[in-house]
């Protein structure tokens, strides 16, 4: 005990010196949590420069002398810059029908592939089939979009009234493709997240398996099921190269059926980005603002649903 | 009667299952079977190691006679070479040791090292065409002293692609990894519930969402024009470093979330400050996860393009500085995309295709990996 | 011997939000001796542990009123947590060794304050784990992950972390509820053999613990001490009607 007193003497000088040191680490500590909120606070900042200069230039043809009536930007039906005309109604319906296209196609298959991966296949076959769907979700889309030209334009040109391969038909099949990744690993993490009293309180009332799957389990991950879907049509509005290449982009008019060219609002960016200029290089800007417009809406549909899931989650 | 009927009802089902997957199955399968029956061709040693345009340079060397060591037939004993005709082209087939064409020097007097396959076209006056390979030795044998040639380097390789792709990835990492990370451990470790947090994630989560063709327009209005930096390697990056940041904040913030709560109490509770912890205990553990974020944003960078074609731009070339005309660079993919939209030469696009799709399966794998590690040494095994 | 007071309470409230966790705690802890803090769980007795070395300033909506000295300097207003925590050590419910060699978790504190050296480190090491009653059993696996070894080992380890740091108090949150009765009883032998050198306080639901190690006794109930004494008086004749009820209800 004395000797313990003994010590306690030599220690107490330092103990302030480390109250010295504590309050140096304190002020290290503020610097450095400074420096990470600012950098959080960058990513608020990328979104509302994106927007600012995004919009600025996009709007700038409405406004002022020489305005474009925004009128006929939206309703028009023809997109000829040469001659001063920009109309962009018939891309949109362009883009909105391509998405719905693979939106009606990708959904079904994605999620009977998600069901097959969580629900049925043995683990040495979700072994095998797992990496490949992750391949599918890296492969860049400038090679579905050489796979849509090399294969699936080919195919379609043969069977076409029209005999012309790039079609609105085309697209939807490249857009069901690019999205499938999204949609199967979306929709198994949902499934498997159902908790296991579901599976079993089904199977004890009499349940096939399958009918425990569809009766049961889907509509218990219903939520994440429909953020896949809304991922998807995300995903397929703002696709731009794979698309472009297989759209056939015509300058004009409503696609009348599955086999007509399209030209989705992307393409219309990025077909005449590298040398546009003036006006039309706005006009090109002013696509990017419907498109970012659309993509907002979903973003905000999507941000609503996961915080509902979360909320289901909690409330369990 | 009504078993049966479910039993069908059931059947059907599963047939549509089993379908679906096929179909996903297939499609990949598809998929890689034309990229490869396409695309392998057309790859070889020289597509992989030369640059991608033609490059014609005038060098000179002086001439000092080289015995041969197996006289073989076309051998130009001044220059230590023995040269061929192929394609109609005089090309070097064969340099000898200590041949003096390995210490040419180019206008500038920068040394230029002659290789082999180096297409020869003129020598001093003599243009080398509709030249036989007697004359054309013959015209590299006259006189003596220094010669001056002029020398093609044929291109066709992907070589410069892969340079600026990579100087592209180390770019964007450089700034997107530390600013994501830091805004990771700010949201997981330090931000308490409120506006300011929601603030934050309603921005990620919406920049996540952004289609990359508006990234490109952001960068090309912002950085390319407004900053004149042209098209650079140092737009591509930081147009991508915007693009990235969502990913690699939510992944690591995923990872941080992983780490147990025990860890960060037990350092506390030994006179640890936060920032002590957040660096010798939760970053340590939060590292292979980190990586997977890496690697993941390395595999969307390999395969961008509309972020990239308007702010890095499509010139094959090795880019020699961060803004600036020397600056613009083609990544694999942007030259791919260029190659079908602009000279609609599907070969080509598609045996870079087979490079890009063989560094996305080694990213998958090498992810798999870490992702392996992690778990076994989580569980303590 | 006479006691030495190493923690004064006085008028101690707590509030998680608008719940009152901790009503009105008048406690002396003394120096050199074992304090268990006992009661059912959700009684306050974590908690209470946790503001003496301001653990709880981790905590969201955390308000404490009052006041608590170490050695007379108040812990809340004269001194920062980081300092209180290097001189008030804490061993925690779970062993919660970081995943890292045994070595680095034992080094991990005196290198958080800046000793580099190898040799100094190596001395703390050896001695903390000596003391820890766990060095025979770890010495040829040093470089080993802590994770490993077993679950009493582990907590041991912790300690020995504890120790390293050279506390003036060792805080014990109900440290062998997660152990078999073996590694218990190590771990008690060892707060009885460490509390030569150090003030221990000892978070337990554990009677027989409480009575086999303490000095002296808290019962906790409802975020208010009911009895606080002697352990011997606590366990044979307390004064408090619910005291009574509680020990004896668990020993019967």
């Amino acid at each position: 005990m004395k000797l313990k007193d003994e010590e306690k003497m030599v220690t107490e000088p330092t103990a302030k010196t480390n109250q010295a040191v504590a309050n140096q680490k304190d002020y290290k500590d503020m610097v450095f949590r400074t420096l990470f909120l600012l950098c959080a606070l960058l990513s608020v900042l990328s979104v509302i420069a994106i927007i600012t200069f995004v919009f600025s230039k996009g709007l700038k043809p409405f406004f002022g002398q020489n305005a474009y009536s925004l009128t006929d930007f939206i309703t028009g039906l023809k997109w000829d810059p040469g001659k001063e005309v920009y109309g962009i109604f018939y891309m949109i319906v362009g883009s909105v029908l391509a998405t719905l296209g693979a939106i009606v196609l990708g959904v079904p298959i994605g999620l009977m592939t998600a069901v097959y991966i969580a629900e049925i296949a043995p683990k040495k076959i979700v072994a095998l089939i797992r990496p490949a769907i992750e391949l599918l979700a890296g492969i860049p889309s400038v090679i579905y979009g050489a796979f849509g030209l090399g294969v699936i334009v080919q195919l379609i040109k043969k069977v076409s009234p029209t005999g012309q391969g790039e079609s609105l038909l085309a697209v939807i099949c490249v857009l069901t493709i690019m999205i499938l990744p999204t949609i199967i690993t979306l929709s198994e993490s949902s499934l498997r997240a159902v908790p296991k009293s579901y599976r079993e309180a089904s199977y004890g009332l009499g349940a096939s398996k399958i009918q425990t799957i569809f009766k049961s389990v889907i509509p218990a991950a219903r939520s994440g099921i429909l953020s896949a879907t809304v991922l998807g049509i995300g995903r397929a509005l703002g696709e731009t190269m794979a698309v472009m290449m297989i759209a056939g982009n015509n300058i004009g008019g409503l696609p009348g059926s599955l086999w007509d060219k399209i030209r989705p609002l992307t393409s219309n960016i990025s077909m005449e980005m590298s040398y546009a200029s003036g006006r039309h290089q706005d006009m090109l800007f002013a696509t990017g603002v419907v498109l970012f417009l659309f993509i907002l809406v979903i973003n905000l549909i999507l941000i609503r649903i996961t915080r509902k899931m979360g909320n289901e989650g909690s409330s369990n | 009667m009504k078993r049966n009927r479910r039993k069908i009802h059931d059947s059907i089902l599963k047939g549509l299952i089993y379908a679906s997957t096929t179909v996903t199955i297939g499609i990949l399968v598809v998929i890689m079977g034309f990229v490869l029956y396409k695309g392998l061709p057309g790859i070889n040693i020289n597509f992989l190691t030369r640059m991608w345009d033609n490059e014609t340079t005038i060098v000179d060397i002086n001439r000092n006679p080289v015995t041969g060591e197996n006289s073989e037939e076309n051998y130009v004993e001044s220059l230590g070479i023995t040269i061929a005709l192929e394609d109609e082209n005089i090309i070097i087939k064969d340099i000898e040791k200590d041949s003096p064409v390995e210490d040419g020097l180019n206008i500038k007097e920068v040394p230029y090292e002659l290789k082999e396959k180096d297409i020869i076209a003129k020598a001093d006056k003599v243009t080398f065409r509709d030249i036989t390979v007697e004359e054309a030795v013959a015209a590299l044998n006259e006189g003596t002293g220094t010669i001056r040639l002029k020398v093609t380097r044929p291109g066709g390789g992907i070589v410069p692609m892969v340079i600026s792709t990579l100087y592209i990835i180390l770019l964007t990492l450089l700034i997107a990894a530390p600013v994501g990370i830091c805004a990771a451990i700010y949201l997981n470790e330090y931000a308490k519930p409120g506006k300011v947090l929601n603030i934050i994630r309603f921005a990620i989560q919406n920049l996540a969402g952004i289609p990359s063709i508006i990234y490109g327009l952001f960068g090309m209005l912002v950085f390319v024009q407004n900053l004149k930096m042209q098209y650079s390697i140092l737009a591509g990056g930081l147009t991508l470093s915007i693009m990235l940041l969502p990913t690699i904040i939510s992944t690591t913030e995923e990872t941080l979330k992983e780490v147990p709560n025990v860890y960060r109490q037990g350092s506390m509770g030994l006179g640890a400050t936060k920032l002590q912890t957040i660096s010798k205990i939760i970053l340590p553990s939060a590292l292979p996860g980190i990586l997977v974020a890496i690697i993941l944003s390395i595999g969307r960078i390999v395969g961008e393009s509309a972020a990239l074609i308007w702010t890095a731009g499509t010139v094959a070339q090795i880019p020699s500085s961060l803004v600036g005309s020397e600056a613009g660079a083609a990544t694999l993919t942007t030259k791919m995309y260029w190659l079908i939209k602009e000279s609609a030469d599907l070969e080509a696009a598609t045996s870079i295709a087979v490079v890009l799709l063989a560094l996305v399966i080694l990213l998958n794998m090498v992810s798999k990996l870490i992702t392996r590690r992690f778990l076994r040494s989580r569980t303590g095994k | 011997m006479k006691d030495i007071t190493k923690f004064s309470v006085k008028d101690l409230n707590l509030f998680y939000g608008n719940f009152q966790a901790l009503k009105n705690i008048n406690m002396d802890i003394y120096k050199g001796q074992i304090t268990a803090f006992i009661g059912p769980s959700g009684c306050g007795k974590s908690t209470f542990l946790k503001t003496i070395n301001r653990m709880n300033d981790l905590i969201e909506g955390v308000t404490v009123n009052g006041t608590v000295t170490l050695d007379g300097v108040d812990i809340y207003k004269e001194m920062d947590a980081i300092s209180l925590r290097t001189r008030v050590g804490m061993v925690f419910q779970q062993p919660n060794p970081f995943p890292m060699s045994i070595y680095d978790n034992v080094a991990y504190g005196p290198r958080i304050q800046g000793i580099r050296k190898k040799n100094t480190l190596d001395e703390i090491v050896e001695k903390s784990l000596r003391q820890a009653a766990i060095w025979d059993e770890v010495k040829d696996k040093l470089k080993k992950s802590a994770q490993a070894v077993s679950g009493g080992q582990q907590q041991r380890v912790c300690i020995a972390r504890t120790l390293a740091i050279e506390p003036e108090v060792i805080l014990m949150d109900e440290p062998t509820s997660a152990l078999d009765p073996i590694s218990t009883l190590k771990i008690e032998d060892l707060a009885s053999e460490l509390k030569k050198d150090y003030t221990i306080i000892i978070v337990t639901h554990n009677m027989q613990q409480a009575g086999r190690i303490s000095d002296k006794t808290a019962f906790f109930l409802t975020g208010e001490v009911i009895e606080y004494g002697d352990t011997e008086q606590i366990f044979n004749k307390p004064s408090n009607k619910k005291t009574e009820d509680y020990i004896t209800g668990r020993f019967g």
